[in-house]
C-alpha cells in the first residue's frame, strides 16, 4: 500500500498517464474499458493527499507536461539544475516532498 | 478480448516513425529480469514476483509504485490478451527507460485472460512518462505482433536459457 505522500503523487501522475494513454494502448488491441475506475481511483487518492499537495500538483501540471520529474546525477531532469546537498539529502530519505528550486516542479529521485 | 489475432498492427501513429523489428525487443530484455520459472501462482502474486526484479536491478527503487500501477491497468481489462500470454504495461514516473521483464510459468496463472487460458508466458513493460525515442509504443505493439504468432509462442515456451529466448527474437526479424 500506497502512504508517503510523494509515493501518492506519483501515482497520482502515472494514473493521468495512463488516462492519456488509453487510446494508444487500445489501438495496439488491449482491452481498456472503463476508464471512469480511473478517474474514481484518481479521486481516491486525491482525497488521501494533503490539501496543499494536491493543489501544488494541479498547478504543476497546467504549467508543465509532468508536474513529477526525476532527479538523475542530483539534477533535475525538468529543468537540469543541480539540486542543492541539504534538498539531496532530505529527497533520499523519502520523508518530504520537494519541489525544484529552479523549475518548481516536485522531485523523485528514481534511485 | 480486443486483440485481433489476425491482423497486424502496423498503426503508423502508433509507431510514431519509429521502424521497430522484432530482434530490436532484444535490446529491451536483460538475462537479469528474466525467470525462466515463475514461483507466483496467482496473478497478483506474479506481478509482484516480477516487480521485485525490476527492483534487485535498480530499474526501479520501490515496488509500490509499479505495482500500483500495473494493478490499476489490470482494471481496465486483463493485460492476459489470450492464448496463455499476458503483457501487463504503463507508464510510470518511477522508470527512467522502456524496460522488460519476462517470466515463465510452467503450469500457468489464471490472468483472468478474456479466452479463459492460463497464462504461461509473461512480459511487464515498463516505460517512463517521457519516452523522447517514442519506444513505448512501438515496443509494445511489436511485442504482440511476435507473440500473435503460434510458432513463436511455442518457441518461447520451450527457451529454457535467456540466450534461447533472444534467440527467438533474432530470428523473426
Ligand atoms: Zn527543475
Amino acid at each position: 500500500m500506497l502512504n508517503k505522500q510523494l509515493d501518492l503523487l506519483v501515482a497520482l501522475q502515472d494514473l493521468d498517464i495512463m488516462i492519456k494513454d488509453i487510446d494508444d494502448v487500445k489501438q495496439i488491441g488491449f482491452d481498456v474499458e472503463g476508464r471512469e475506475k480511473l478517474d474514481e481511483a484518481r479521486n481516491e487518492l486525491t482525497e488521501k493527499l494533503s490539501k496543499p499537495l494536491a493543489f501544488n500538483y494541479e498547478k504543476l501540471k497546467k504549467r508543465y507536461k509532468r508536474a513529477i520529474v526525476p532527479v538523475k546525477d542530483d539534477f533535475c531532469l525538468g529543468c537540469f539544475m543541480r539540486v542543492p546537498t541539504q534538498l539531496i539529502t532530505r529527497g533520499r530519505e523519502d520523508t518530504a516532498v520537494i519541489n525544484c528550486e529552479g523549475c518548481g516542479r516536485i522531485l523523485y529521485w528514481y534511485e | 478480448m480486443q486483440v485481433v489475432w489476425s491482423k497486424q498492427n502496423n498503426n503508423n501513429r502508433l509507431n510514431h516513425g519509429v521502424t521497430m523489428q522484432s530482434k530490436d525487443l532484444t535490446e529491451y530484455f536483460s538475462e537479469n529480469l528474466f525467470v525462466a520459472n515463475l514461483k507466483a501462482k496467482t496473478k497478483a502474486k506474479s506481478l509482484e514476483e516480477l516487480s521485485d526484479l525490476f527492483v534487485a536491478n535498480k530499474v526501479i527503487r520501490t515496488k509500490g509504485i509499479v505495482l500500483e500501477m500495473l494493478n490499476q491497468r489490470e482494471t481496465l481489462g486483463s493485460t492476459g490478451i489470450g492464448k496463455g500470454v499476458a503483457i501487463p504495461h504503463g507508464r510510470t514516473t518511477a522508470a527512467l527507460d522502456v524496460t522488460i521483464a519476462f517470466g515463465k510459468s510452467k503450469n500457468g496463472i489464471d490472468f483472468d485472460s478474456v479466452d479463459k487460458e492460463l497464462v504461461k508466458l509473461i512480459f511487464v513493460v515498463l516505460a517512463p512518462p517521457q519516452d523522447d525515442n517514442n519506444r513505448y509504443l512501438p515496443v509494445l505493439g511489436k511485442l504482440v505482433e511476435v507473440v500473435h504468432d503460434k510458432a513463436n509462442r511455442e518457441k518461447l515456451l520451450q527457451a529454457k536459457t535467456f540466450e534461447e529466448l533472444m534467440q527467438v527474437f533474432e530470428e523473426v526479424g
